[in-house]
């Protein structure tokens, strides 16, 4: 059985202009499969998925860490801007002063699910964190593409919440590559994992098949407590 | 065996000590030509002047003038327009500016000319009427805009553009990914600036547009102190209780409500206008390709260089004396001194002298002192030794004193000025191109620097020596703050946050 495969580097080396972040990267990003991306925090999860989303294109759903909102717009713009590029300039500067009704529909029926009702004229400087991470699934979620690629996108989430968003996130793209923090969600909700460690993919295997000590391996002190910083 | 020797005086590599030999070898340098400079007091007996005219504040004559809410509204409606056109002339120049360095040259030349040096340029071609005013305010702040508005822009934080999906316009992703990032801080800039205009508003008075400073400058000149008191105070309430009438929904409806005050507006004729940009303000020689009559043409400039050099002097007497009044003020207004009452007096006294023009405090101790550099350096000096002093205290106030009941003179030598004297003195550095511009306009009182001759010129009806001269002060200004720039402390004054608001309060 073959399937269509997305996305393939081989060999390749990724970076910034002078600084090899991913040195020799062989791996395929195939259609239908749901991928956790996993290791220590700037062993260059960002720069893997900086990489598929510019190989990917218009394909890709982008959620990128919450900074990439703007804070002194509605929580209503800030999803809307996920579907900038299909308005033109005319009607983008006329939703600045009044919503749109049709996306106002549906950017309230989006927030509801995430649990964002009642927001959608707050600016998203006055929102906490966790929400903050919510208007960005909401963003990423509003500009329907085919690849959801997130960087962190539930990591200050509680857990019960991180499974539903992931849950919704996953209906509807078949195909995402997501990264983690939280490994156990990396064996419950993904079909296969992709562990860096020292500037390499040490790890590419599918869910089914690895155990939480293998993941233990991607990380150099999993077991000493401050060792391990969180994300931000 | 080698024991350390303890360094000599001043000796040492630390930024401080750097600094410190660097603010004394400014103060030595002013020490050392102020001979130079005229200082005489002329007037028979300044000190009954100066009571009189604090009798006068101190009984103002409300009543004493004539259409008074009509200069009110007036001096409101030129601050707001003005303003309104340069925030529209400025942001698109902001935009294009960084790729155009001819862009960022013309910029820097329009506003290295006063206000009050425009407004007498256009008054020869609009005559006394609300043109002048406006656009004497509209193009400096074109280029102060322009300059702000791009550094502001800069700054922009790159992660909501980047986050932006693929194939987004440029309109697009400016106003919704770039400008509302830092409208906050463009807006806080233009309601400074607004503050700044009402001020030059005012002083548009001094060459004759009603305004309140026209009544104020005939009250002052013709003695009456009770009236120029009432005056002085309506000045200072109407600066004060700018943010209760400045309301951002309150200010188009007042736009709009003084444009019925603003009229009657002059009929510009095309040719004459013409007549006077290609003819009247070129020299005639340079017209006619007379090369040795041009020459002679430049013999005929009274005084070019004296009043070069005294502008200079003057500038770099009023850079010092800012900087031994700021030293010597800033503890009034800063919670590390004193008590409640003496601190909201001190920052009264500072709020006070800040927010009067040079050119207006220079006037009254004309009037009290007679003509000489005296009151111009005076006025220099106190305005913005005041002006840095109060943001300095501002800056004060966020240290916590580390050590506890050191007595204030050891506070103040030991824990503070070490901490602050670095961004005080980017802070007059910065100042320094601000205080060029006002040393050339305050020749307009009849002080002999750049400001007197093309006032002169101007009364002469001599256009073409008087743009030349315009045009010495514009390139005397820009040098000047190129190598105010240069002596700039960098190591402290660079780091985003400090570097645009305090700076950004600096510049009128």
């Amino acid at each position: 059985m073959s399937v269509e495969e997305l996305v393939r580097f081989d060999g390749e080396a990724l970076g910034h202009a002078r600084h090899t972040v991913l040195a020799d990267l062989s791996l395929g990003l195939r259609a239908g499969e749901r991928v956790a991306l996993l290791g220590p925090s700037g062993v260059g999860k960002s720069t893997l998925l900086a990489a598929l989303r510019q190989r990917l294109g218009h394909r890709v759903a982008w959620c990128p860490q919450e900074h990439g909102l703007v804070p002194p717009l509605s929580v209503y713009h800030n999803v809307y801007m996920g579907r900038l590029e299909r308005h033109s300039a005319l009607a983008n500067l006329i939703n600045l002063l009044r919503p749109r009704r049709d996306a106002w529909r549906d950017i309230q029926a989006l927030c509801g699910e995430l649990g964002l009702e009642g927001l959608l004229k707050r600016p998203v400087a006055q929102l906490s964190g966790g929400q903050r991470q919510r208007v960005a699934i909401a963003r990423a979620l509003y500009q329907a593409r085919e690849v959801f690629l997130g960087d962190e996108p539930v990591a200050s989430i509680d857990p019960h919440q991180a499974r539903r968003l992931l849950y919704m996130v996953q209906s509807q793209h078949a195909t995402c590559v997501i990264a983690l923090h939280q490994r156990e969600l990396a064996l419950t909700h993904f079909d296969r994992v992709w562990g860096l460690r020292d500037g390499q993919l040490i790890l590419d295997a599918p869910a089914r098949e690895l155990t939480l000590d293998d993941l233990d391996t991607l990380y150099p002190d999993a077991h000493s407590s401050d060792a391990q910083p969180e994300p931000a | 065996m080698s024991a350390e020797r303890a360094p000599g005086l001043l000796a040492g590599d630390s930024l401080n000590l750097r600094l410190a030999r660097r603010s004394l070898g400014l103060i030595a340098l002013c020490l050392v030509l102020l001979p130079f400079a005229d200082l005489a007091i002329t007037t028979h007996d300044p000190w009954a002047e100066l009571e009189r005219m604090l009798a006068g504040l101190l009984h103002p004559d409300m009543l004493a003038t004539e259409s008074l809410p009509h200069a009110i509204a007036l001096t409101i409606g030129f601050a707001l327009w003005g303003t309104l056109l340069g925030v529209v002339l400025g942001f698109p120049l902001a935009l294009l500016s960084p790729r155009s360095r001819l862009l960022r040259g013309s910029c820097a030349f329009v506003r290295a000319i006063h206000e009050l040096f425009w407004a007498l340029l256009l008054l020869q071609v609009f005559g006394l009427s609300a043109v002048t005013a406006i656009a004497a305010l509209t193009i400096p702040y074109a280029g102060i805009f322009a300059k702000v508005y791009a550094e502001i822009l800069e700054l922009t934080p790159r992660a909501p553009v980047d986050a932006l999906p693929e194939g987004v316009g440029r309109l697009s992703r400016f106003v919704y990914a770039e400008l509302p990032m830092v409208w906050a801080r463009l807006s806080s800039y233009t309601r400074y600036r607004f503050e700044c205009a009402m001020r030059s508003s005012v002083l548009l008075g001094f060459v004759g547009l009603p305004t309140l400073g026209f009544h104020l400058e005939s009250a002052f000149r013709e003695g009456r102190y009770p009236e120029a008191g009432a005056l002085l105070w309506v000045f200072y309430l109407m600066i004060a209780s700018l943010h209760l009438w400045g309301h951002r929904r309150l200010l188009p409806w007042i736009a709009l409500g003084s444009l019925f005050l603003l009229g009657p507006w002059p009929d510009i004729d095309g040719a004459l206008l013409w007549r006077f940009i290609s003819v009247d303000l070129w020299p005639k020689p340079l017209l006619e390709g007379n090369w040795s009559g041009l020459w002679q043409w430049f013999g005929e400039i009274p005084d070019l260089l004296p009043a070069i050099g005294n502008t200079l002097l003057l500038g770099l007497m009023g850079t010092a004396g800012s900087l031994v009044v700021a030293l010597l003020l800033w503890p009034l207004a800063s919670r590390h001194f004193g008590n409640r009452p003496t601190r909201m007096a001190g920052k009264g006294v500072l709020i006070l002298m800040r927010s009067t023009p040079e050119l207006m405090l220079a006037f009254i101790f004309l009037l009290m002192l007679g003509p000489s550099m005296l009151p111009a350096w005076l006025a220099l000096s106190l305005h913005n030794g005041a002006l840095i002093a109060f943001l300095v205290a501002r800056h004060a106030d966020a240290i916590v004193p580390g050590s506890h009941a050191l007595p204030a003179s050891s506070r103040y030598t030991y824990e503070l000025l070490p901490r602050l004297y670095g961004g005080l003195l980017a802070l007059l550095f910065y100042r320094a191109e601000t205080i060029i511009r006002e040393t050339a306009l305050l020749g307009m009182l009849g002080i002999a620097t750049l400001g007197f001759h093309i006032d002169s010129s101007f009364a002469y009806l001599m256009f073409d020596q008087a743009f030349f001269l315009l045009l010495i002060t514009a390139g005397l200004n820009i040098a000047v703050d190129a190598l105010a720039r240069r002596y700039r402390p960098r190591e402290i004054a660079d780091t985003p946050g400090e570097r645009d608001r305090p700076a950004g309060e600096a510049t009128c």
